[in-house]
């Protein structure tokens, strides 16, 4: 009864969420999550996404950063040792402290996939009923076959020599690339699809003959002949490259004692360095100044850590023979101004000429091609690219490799494979009209380096060419940590014999390595932006992608700040 | 069972029977002896409830604030000063619509220091939602605890049990201490209507903008009417166990009076005698004693005293500027009234001063031969020899 | 996209009425990860009284005690007899204020629960001024601030309150520091102050207020690690009152925390040098406290 006389109660308790209130429209900048270009990766001639790779390895995902490596180069353990690896002087992390040692986790990676025997992916396209020819199968010729096969476009190979490889096979000496490395790389790039045919030299009637049984021919037949010096008595001079190549064939004859290497470039050191294995003291004479030399400056710094020595601001002016050896008649020279070539030139100085003794003098300055057709005329109807040549007609033709690359590099090989392949889908599909732009659309930053993601539309294709730089980086989340060691045989140890001079890191040290990677411009699941979004305005789909909840975000700008990476932008609302 | 308690113990012994379970409680005399007596039922199992010996009034009225949103029944009690602390939490204790009940001791407020009886500490907090319950004695204090319990639950606003100091609180009485299976029949354990609860998440006394606010504060206001009916029905359920018989209103003699004494507390057992001794003489004098001043009974006042010609107001407190508490609310509420009685009111006994006999006596004649009341109040047992 | 699939909130619903950036609002989200759902938040005046939601709404899953601006601890402890007596010993019940609710306003209160030792945990989230008001001073107010109540060549030339001290004065089982832009120290605290039991636990929490201290939004959390780096506000952990651990030490001068915001822009290099002086004694006695509590473990460590 007293039951009934209870009031009815309304007072001040929630009956519902805050939901209702779409905080969203306070906002007038929004959070973007906008990936962005990292430095590495654009200096990188293969385009390679180096900050998802080193997210990948940190996070102990081996195959997937390898795989993620072969997207762009199928040949990472080939370049774990011998890329020139620009991408480390770009790394955003050596103002911090050190730049990643991107090249020895290639390599790390790159031998884990062949340890594991992992296959290349089999392409994502449809095959395009289309077929190519390439001549030459060396590093560029090797990238084109394999990028051509990802596009579903058929590649055959034709390699004058017995063995696939080109300059990697002949001209890196074995000590910096086992050969049984390069076999496995190439066997994996045949198993993918791509037809190699050796022992198939091609002359210009059979070239022509290749032009008209296949939709195109790529011609890729490298820098096969050494440059002359235009010295007297150059005869009793060897040449360098082919001393390599006979080393690797077993047929080069055993040197010993004093010996002189003309030349600065890596040709020079890895002839230098495989005379030092060989018994000889190697002397490397250079005309320039060392700091001018065009090899890589830790191929020079091994080098003479090993015993070569090296004369700088010589010039030979002739050889002759002097009984059992040679006898080198060099210049000093001295450094004047800057030529036109942006180096610094090296004139005569005023000394006289003085005669030195050698038991042989080997060159080691340079190639040029060994056949005229190797490299492109200048017919009509020609695309000049930024790392090959393609003719349209009357047969689609292109160049690759060395001889239309600016620089020289294993790198730019694959690089220059790459865009030829591009360049061909784009002309088969679309027309000589469409080359250009595709290639302009998979350029990685402010290019010339190219992605094949890019162009097959993935991942990559939507992040912005904005390269990341170090004032990109929110430092409050990374401390100094030292870079990893490179091991390295002893150089005594390395300089006697053909083992390999550089070994590999350590698991512990390789993890350690990848995670001090910034993994510029993309997002490496650090979760700041959710962990300190006011709002938990963000959310994570299956895929683990992020995605800010616009109903609620208030704009505060907080998950921008704290990406330590640069992987998200504030925009204005638009009105 | 009937013992001999003082008033004070007297509630204490109520809180006990209505099986309290969070006391929050600080000293201040005149109420100390009441969570004393706390204390030791909670130290000696005899009540099972958690005392919690708070650091000042204000945390008192919080404690049992935050203990009652839980769903539990909660006590504290305090006195002046302690009251005048507690002023915020008193707002805050009604419009949470919680069922605490208090046990409250008039007493004067300082300066200066003053520990003796007075109602304008209760009086002052008359517009904080709080039923306020006046009891003339201890057995009146011991009943009405446990029908404030009642009468608080049934409304869900909070209760004020109020004693005067000394006269009632620290005054020994007999008192017919019930047991407890009867007061279990009268007082069953508490249902809350709401509680703070994990597995229905809610958020209890939000901000409240002007789009909601008025409907609430119109709620306290519905619970207030309720409350009025509410203690008509638990009285009558009160008197059927117990045998004794509590009302809004109770009135000696009014029926034929030309005037009637209007009084609260304590000093209406004196003016009982007043009241009866006169009548021997043939005086046609009544005797109202107002119990409950929240609500305010103004139906019960204006059927009681409005036949009546003639109502003096004894009030032991004062609003400055506008005169004697219960004078102004008896005028307010026979106001509708065609034909009013005159009200003659009186200001007596601030601070623990004595209403004695004579007082009562002089204020019967003062409203017998004033033909006319003075709009402002009197103030009656002045010391002509204290001056300024 | 596909469908999110972690829209996980945790205990917290979106739409809460905080400005953009605030402190509070991550400190509230950090803190429910190590307190859980089995909690009571009771909430005294304060910038969160109204950011959790008005009137129908509430901004969180675990239920809410609104209460008067002084009365958050013993508002708490009330709570907790409450559940107590009805058998609820697994509920976490948590005082959640402002500087002014604790500092201010709230700290006879919470030292009466202290000294009693309520089961409760307090949480004080410091943003240094009251906010809610439209920042005036508070005893929480660093030394060189502006307020609107210190205003101009006024500005506050008082130190801030050591709370901490005061609050291991009372030798209560659990104290501990704690800043939004340090969450996994933040939940660590959080849940070890929700497993310390049957006592009164205090986190004094570092939460940035953009709006009061004149840096953007977006800084919130960079000027709230800024506060730690800088030993302005070091992180540390005293149990029982006498055991203390740091739990980080800064390595950056306190000009780098001050220069980014607008309340201490006026502040002469002597200021800061005097600040520096300020907060590098301040860590050095933390650091004795540190040094003590190792010693007297060692010896209590010889003697069993």
């Amino acid at each position: 009864m007293i039951a009934s006389l209870r009031p009815t109660l309304l007072f001040p308790v929630t009956r519902t969420s805050t939901e209702a209130n779409r905080t969203g429209s306070w906002r007038f900048v929004r959070p973007v999550y906008r990936f962005k270009t990292a430095p590495c990766s654009a200096a990188c001639p293969a385009g390679i996404d180096i900050p998802t790779v080193e997210m990948l390895a940190s996070r102990g995902q081996l195959y997937d950063a390898w795989a993620h490596i072969c997207r762009e180069n199928p040949f990472p353990a080939v370049c774990g040792r011998v890329c020139f690896h620009p991408c480390e002087n770009a790394c955003n992390r050596a103002e911090l402290d050190a730049s990643i040692a991107i090249n020895a986790l290639e390599r790390y990676i790159g031998d884990a996939g062949l340890m594991a025997h992992s296959p290349l992916a089999a392409p994502e396209v449809a095959p395009l009923q289309r077929r190519v020819a390439i001549v030459g199968a060396g590093p560029a010729g090797l990238a084109a076959g394999y990028f051509l096969t990802q596009l579903g476009i058929a590649a055959e190979i034709f390699e004058s020599s017995e063995e696939p490889g080109g300059v990697l096979r002949w001209g890196i000496p074995s000590y910096r690339l086992p050969k049984s490395v390069l076999a496995a790389e190439i066997a994996r790039i045949e198993k993918a699809g791509v037809g190699i045919h050796c022992g198939r030299a091609i002359t210009p009637d059979a070239l022509n003959e290749l032009a008209a049984r296949y939709d195109a021919v790529l011609v890729g037949a490298g820098l096969a002949a050494t440059l002359r010096l235009n010295i007297s008595g150059e005869a009793s001079i060897v040449d360098g490259l082919a001393f390599l190549r006979d080393v690797q064939t077993g047929s080069a004859p055993v040197v010993s004692g004093e010996v002189a290497v003309i030349g600065g470039g890596n040709t020079a050191i890895d002839v230098a360095r495989t005379l030092l294995r060989q018994g000889a003291r190697p002397t490397i004479v250079y005309r320039r100044r060392r700091q001018d030399m065009p090899a890589f400056g830790h191929e020079i710094a091994a080098a003479e850590a090993e015993g070569v020595r090296i004369v700088e601001l010589m010039a030979p002016v002739s050889v002759a023979a002097d009984g059992d050896g040679v006898r080198l008649e060099v210049q000093p020279m001295t450094a004047a101004e800057v030529g036109s070539d942006g180096r610094v030139r090296a004139v005569p100085a005023k000394q006289p000429p003085q005669t030195l003794r050698f038991n042989r003098v080997f060159s080691g300055i340079g190639a040029e091609v060994a056949e005229p057709w190797h490299r492109p005329g200048d017919e009509a109807d020609t695309i000049r690219l930024s790392h090959c040549v393609i003719r349209c007609a009357p047969h689609a033709m292109g160049y690759i490799g060395d001889p239309v690359t600016a620089e020289n590099s294993v790198a730019h090989a694959i690089g220059s494979g790459k865009q030829a392949a591009i360049a061909l889908h784009a002309l088969f599909t679309g027309g000589p009209e469409a080359v250009l732009p595709a290639v302009e659309r998979c350029r990685v930053g402010p290019g010339p380096a190219l992605s094949l993601e890019i162009y097959l539309n993935g991942e990559r294709s939507h992040r912005t060419s904005r390269m990341v730089t170090f004032a990109d980086i929110n430092t409050d989340y990374f401390s100094r940590a030292a870079r990893c060691v490179i091991p390295a045989l002893a150089p005594a140890a390395a300089a006697a014999g053909f083992q390999e001079a550089v070994t590999t890191l350590r698991p512990r040290e390789a993890l350690a390595e990848a995670a001090r990677c910034f993994n510029c411009g993309i997002c490496n699941d650090c979760d700041n932006c959710r962990i300190f979004c006011p709002e938990q305005t963000i959310l994570v789909d299956a895929g683990g992608r992020r995605s800010v909840d616009l109903d609620y975000c208030k704009g505060c700008g907080i998950c921008t700040v704290e990406c330590p990476r640069c992987a998200m932008d504030m925009e204005e609302e638009s009105a | 069972m009937r013992q001999v308690l003082e008033g004070s113990h007297a509630i204490s012994e109520a809180v006990r029977l209505a099986k309290v379970q969070v006391v929050a409680g600080y000293p201040i005399t005149p109420q100390t002896h009441i969570i004393e007596a706390i204390s030791q039922y909670c130290a000696d199992g005899s009540l099972k409830a958690r005392f919690i010996p708070v650091e000042s009034e204000h945390s008192s009225m919080a404690a049992v604030v935050g203990a009652a949103a839980t769903g539990v029944r909660t006590f504290t009690a305090t006195s002046s000063h302690g009251l005048a602390l507690m002023h915020e939490m008193l707002h805050w204790a009604s419009a949470a619509r919680l069922p605490i009940v208090m046990g409250e001791v008039n007493r004067a407020l300082g300066p200066g220091w003053n520990i003796w009886t007075d109602q304008s500490d209760s009086l002052s907090q008359r517009d904080t939602g709080w039923i306020q319950l006046y009891c003339e004695d201890a057995q009146d204090a011991l009943d009405t605890t446990l029908i404030a319990f009642r009468l608080a639950e049934t409304v869900n606003l909070p209760a004020m049990v109020v004693i005067d100091a000394f006269y009632v609180s620290h005054t020994f009485e007999p008192v017919d201490v019930p047991d407890q299976e009867t007061v279990d029949r009268f007082l069953p354990p508490l249902a809350p209507r709401f509680r703070i609860d994990v597995d229905h998440p809610q958020a209890l006394y939000p901000m409240v903008g002007p789009a909601f606010f008025m409907e609430m504060r119109r709620s306290i206001q519905e619970g207030m009417e309720a409350a009025g009916p509410a203690f008509d029905a638990i009285a009558g359920e009160f008197e059927s166990v117990f045998g004794r018989r509590y009302s809004a209103v109770e009135t000696v003699g009014c029926e034929d009076a030309d005037l009637v004494l209007v009084t609260t507390g304590s000093v209406t057992s004196t003016a009982r005698i007043i009241i009866a001794r006169q009548r021997e003489q043939g005086k046609r004098v009544g005797l109202c004693k107002i119990k409950q001043f929240r609500p305010f009974p103004a139906e019960v006042i204006r059927a009681v005293l409005g036949p009546v010609p003639r109502i003096a107001v004894i009030d032991r407190n004062v609003s400055f500027g506008s005169g004697g508490i219960f004078a102004r609310e008896i005028q307010s509420a026979l106001c509708p009234l065609e034909k009013r009685p005159a009200v003659y009111s009186y200001i007596a006994g601030l601070g623990g001063r004595d209403i004695t006999p004579e007082t009562i006596t002089e204020v019967l004649r003062l409203a017998e031969e004033t033909p006319m009341p003075a709009a402002e109040s009197g103030w009656v047992g002045l010391n002509p020899d204290v001056k300024p | 996209m596909s469908e999110p699939i972690n829209a996980d909130r945790g205990l917290t619903y979106p739409g809460n009425l905080g400005c953009p950036g605030c402190g509070a609002s991550i400190a509230i989200n950090h803190a429910l990860k190590g307190l859980g759902e089995k909690t009571v938040l009771v909430i005294p005046a304060s910038c969160f009284a109204i950011m959790a939601g008005p009137y129908p709404m509430t901004a969180l899953k675990v239920p809410i005690l609104h209460t008067a601006f002084a009365t958050a601890a013993v508002t708490a402890a009330g709570v907790r007899a409450g559940l107590d007596m009805q058998g609820d010993n697994e509920t976490t019940v948590v005082a959640w204020a402002g500087d002014g609710g604790t500092f201010d306003i709230g700290i006879q209160s919470l030292s009466g629960a202290a000294e009693r030792n309520d089961d409760i945990i307090f949480v004080c989230y410091d943003n240094e001024a009251y906010m809610n008001t439209g920042v005036q001073r508070s005893s929480a107010t660093p030394y060189g601030t502006r307020t609107t109540t210190t205003p101009g060549t006024g500005w506050k030339r008082t130190r801030k309150k050591n709370i901490m001290e005061i609050m291991a004065a009372h030798r209560i089982p659990y104290a501990a520091t704690a800043n939004i832009a340090f969450p996994d120290d933040f939940i660590r605290k959080f849940t070890k102050a929700r497993e310390t039991r049957g006592g009164t636990r205090f986190i004094h929490v570092f939460s940035s207020c953009p709006t009061g201290w004149g840096v953007a939004s977006s800084l919130a959390i960079k000027i709230a690690r800024l506060a730690t780096r800088t030993n302005i506000f070091p992180l540390y952990e005293i149990e029982n009152g006498t055991d203390w651990t740091l739990n980080m030490e800064g390595d950056l001068p306190v000009g780098d925390y001050l220069g980014l915001q607008g309340r201490f822009r006026h502040l002469s290099p002597e200021d800061l040098e005097q600040i520096q002086r300020e907060v590098e004694a301040n860590l050095a006695l933390i650091q004795e406290r540190v040094a003590a509590t190792r010693v007297r473990r060692a010896h209590l460590k010889l003697e069993a």
